[in-house]
């Protein structure tokens, strides 16, 4: 791409409305506003729009007022509006309640090392005792909704308390009242018939793990016994599937959704994961980077890699699932639905690490094993390898010394995208989001920089991608990402607090 | 840094650009009439990856931003277009600069409109909620103490690791 | 560690937040010693390196410092424009 030369287009400021701006190839920069409008100009309009000489009866003229990008026209109501839809969630409150019930767990994943313990260990399991106490700091959130997400180590590992919750909280929920759900992060090998039914009785939202074909899975998340975690994987999202058309549930809404973790190795394998996911049954695949909180530092070196090697990783694929799409394939990649919902729809799809300010505290708090409350799940892993920086508290704790707790507030302020150096000037502001824990951890400071910020990179890289296919503007393509963010509820998993569970 | 190595930029006249080939480094001198301090930090931190960068003011009026090359930059050329590029920041800074001014109300109309707007009024119940000893009274966002230096600020490493990854192109 | 690798670094006090230099100087103290004066016109410190081999590193790195954070404080006043 040849940079476009400010020295040479002289720009001169009175006439624009509040806008930043980036280039996304040679003849298309993109521009921002305040409330998230863009528009892509070729190099001469946005020249005219850089000079302040843009005819009042040409077709620019007419969009850039169109999306509020003059300052003589500037429509101060309307820009009111559109940030309170995307903002909407800045008062409502931590709303995803992660209960760690056992550090335990029957797999050895490469990459996961502060997260789990032995099977033996049976002093990491959460007691029936702390986990009521956790329900009612839960279900003391000043949200509306309230999903309380079951993780591990592995939770099948300790069922009893993930029933004692369930059991508890939809008791308490009668008089309290919330939109109450329930979902489950398993790797499924312990999963029976019976337990199956049980989470599907109380109507647990199910989701696991796969890391790309058998052969990638397999070399990254290892199960003793067997030695095929694939295999044990795949078998129970089939009967998952099945099971909720027994139960009369429409398959194209309720499957199983898999997580991916992108490693060195996933690199190679871009068309491979996509149609393992297909295969699957999948309907989205969220390509998530590794993160640096889980795994020892010495693994770092055989998992890790550049984030320029992981964009060109995302590209591939999702340029594979949009040719897939276009064949009548339904997948969608996650990141892309979540940017894509803020891009075109003005909406706020609520995702707790890519929202302006971030959740960690106002939007998720994550519960120990131990009763010991933490902003996020990054932050109890860190406080796992003997950093407390994120500790907000402990299951006895008042709700609001929890949310209120100083750690929350700096979190709040450090993620505002309004006051990081870089993001101020960024057009990908509206959209975009940063993530405290993982920039105290990555970074030394919860502010961060994105300088040199690897979530920042993989932000920057996706919407760049974006971006540049919203530029060619080919029919199918745009009519896939209007699908890809068109969000279907999952009314099903919506506790019904009248009923009693039977 | 000596003057003897100090070398002009083919194209640029030496009173707004040299460089100096022993340290790997540029200099600019920029007007402060025409470019204000805040565009000469905005475009100085987007080289902070990149070179090391030194702020001064030689004499009333005037700045000199020094670009040390982090690595590898030998060439004249390669200056050359280091200062390109700085040229291009500071006036897309200068840029930013006065359309934040120029908007600055509009910008903070809609923004309390848009918060404030959502909160709605304190009710009763919020009132007799509020903890009146908490120290939030005096200080509402716990700015007043630095977070991070209450809970200590992690010491950055010496070695580059930080470009280990160097995928934040921008 | 030799004087020669000591280097005096000239902060514009227009330019550079005096609290900037004073946290560089405190989170650096690992890789070099500092000494500071002040002028009338600048925050005047002088750099040793600890490691005569990263002398041009530390010395760059730790002037990128108290300007990233003169930066991030909204520079010398903290908070104009
Ligand atoms: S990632 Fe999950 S399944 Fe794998 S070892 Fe960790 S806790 Fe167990
Ligand atoms: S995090 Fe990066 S991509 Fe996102 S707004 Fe900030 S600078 Fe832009």
């Amino acid at each position: 791409m040849k940079p476009i030369s400010l020295v040479q287009i002289k720009p001169k400021a009175g006439t624009q409305a509040f806008f930043r701006w980036r280039q996304i190839g040679d003849d298309a920069i993109l521009v921002t506003n305040l409330e998230g409008n863009w528009l892509i100009l070729t190099e001469d309009e946005f020249t005219a729009y850089a000079r302040g000489e843009v005819a009042p009866d040409s077709d620019l003229h007419g969009r850039l007022d169109e999306k509020n990008f003059l300052r003589a026209s500037y429509d101060v109501q309307a820009a009111s509006e559109r940030v309170k839809a995307r903002r909407y969630f800045v008062h409502g409150g931590p709303l995803l309640h992660v209960m760690v019930v056992t550090l335990r767990c029957n797999e050895t994943c490469v990459y996961c090392h502060a997260s789990r313990a032995n099977m033996d260990a049976v002093h990491t399991d959460m007691t029936p005792e702390i986990a009521r106490k956790a329900v009612d700091v839960a279900l003391s959130s000043t949200n509306g909704f309230v999903t309380i997400e079951f993780q591990g180590g592995e939770p099948l590992v300790n069922f009893p308390v993930v029933k004692e919750i369930i059991e508890y909280a939809t008791e308490r929920n009668k008089e309290i009242k919330k939109r109450l759900e329930f979902t489950m992060v398993s790797n499924f090998a312990l999963l029976t018939e019976e337990k199956l039914q049980y989470l599907l009785d109380n109507k647990v939202q199910l989701c696991t793990s796969i890391d790309g074909p058998e052969e990638v899975h397999n070399a990254q998340r290892k199960l003793p016994q067997t030695h095929n975690a694939y295999q044990a994987a795949a078998r129970w999202i089939k009967r998952v599937n099945e099971a909720y058309i027994e139960r009369g549930l429409d398959p194209s809404l309720y499957h199983v959704e898999a997580l991916l973790t992108t490693t060195k190795k996933t690199l190679d394998y871009h068309e491979e994961v996509v149609d393992t996911y297909v295969k699957l049954g999948c309907n989205t695949i969220f390509l998530r980077p590794i993160d640096p909180f889980g795994f020892a530092e010495r693994a770092r070196l055989r998992l890790e890699y550049p984030r320029s090697k992981y964009l060109e990783f995302y590209r591939k694929s999702v340029d594979y699932m949009i040719e897939l799409n276009k064949q009548g394939v339904q997948i969608l990649e996650r990141y892309a639905a979540i940017f894509l919902t803020k891009i075109l729809r003005g909406e706020d799809p609520n995702f707790l690490d890519n929202r302006n300010p971030a959740g960690a505290g106002i939007g998720q708090i994550a519960y120990s094993y131990d009763g010991n409350i933490y902003s996020c799940d990054e932050g109890r892993m860190l406080a796992a390898t003997g950093d407390e920086t994120f500790k907000i508290g402990t299951v006895d704790s008042a709700y609001r010394q929890v949310v209120g707790h100083e750690t929350v507030r700096a979190m709040a302020i450090a993620t505002n995208l309004d006051q990081q150096p870089d993001c101020v000037n960024c057009a990908y502001n509206p959209y975009c989001g940063t993530n405290a824990a993982y920039n105290y951890k990555a970074q030394g400071s919860i502010f961060g920089r994105m300088r040199d910020n690897n979530v920042c990179a993989v932000h920057k890289g996706i919407q760049d991608y974006l971006f540049e296919k919203l530029a060619e503007n080919d029919p199918e393509t745009m009519q896939i990402f209007e699908r890809w963010t068109t969000i279907r509820p999952r009314e099903h998993f919506v506790q019904d607090p009248t009923q009693s569970e039977d | 840094m000596s003057a003897d190595q100090q070398t002009s930029i083919p194209d640029l006249p030496e009173a707004l650009a040299s460089a100096n080939l022993g340290e790997r480094s540029v200099s600019l001198n920029i007007d402060a009439e025409l470019y204000p301090l805040q565009a000469v930090y905005g475009a100085a931190y987007i080289f902070i990856d990149r070179c090391y960068v030194f702020v001064d003011r030689p004499e009333a009026g005037k700045f000199r931003v020094t670009l040390a090359a982090k690595e590898g930059v030998e060439e004249v050329e390669a200056l050359r277009s280091l200062v390109g590029e700085f040229a291009n920041e500071l006036i897309s800074c200068a840029w930013r600069h006065q359309v934040t001014q120029d908007n600055r109300v509009a910008v903070e109309t809609v923004t309390v409109q848009a918060i404030a707007g959502a909160m709605g009024e304190p009710s009763l119940d919020d009132l007799a909620d509020f903890d009146f000893t908490d120290e939030a009274l005096d200080d509402p966002l716990g700015i007043a103490q630095s977070w991070e230096e209450k809970h200590g600020r992690k010491e950055p490493k010496a070695e580059a690791d930080a470009e280990a990854e160097g995928g934040a192109s921008a | 560690m030799s004087a020669d690798a000591t280097k005096e670094l000239r902060f514009p006090r227009e330019v550079y937040a005096g609290t900037a230099v004073d946290e560089a100087v405190k989170v650096w103290g690992k890789f070099a010693d500092f000494e500071l004066s002040e002028t009338e016109d600048h925050w005047v410190v002088k750099v040793t390196p600890k490691h005569e081999g990263a002398a041009r590193q530390i010395i760059g790195e730790f002037g990128n410092y108290v300007l990233g954070l003169t930066v991030d404080r909204g520079g010398v006043d903290g908070g104009e424009a």
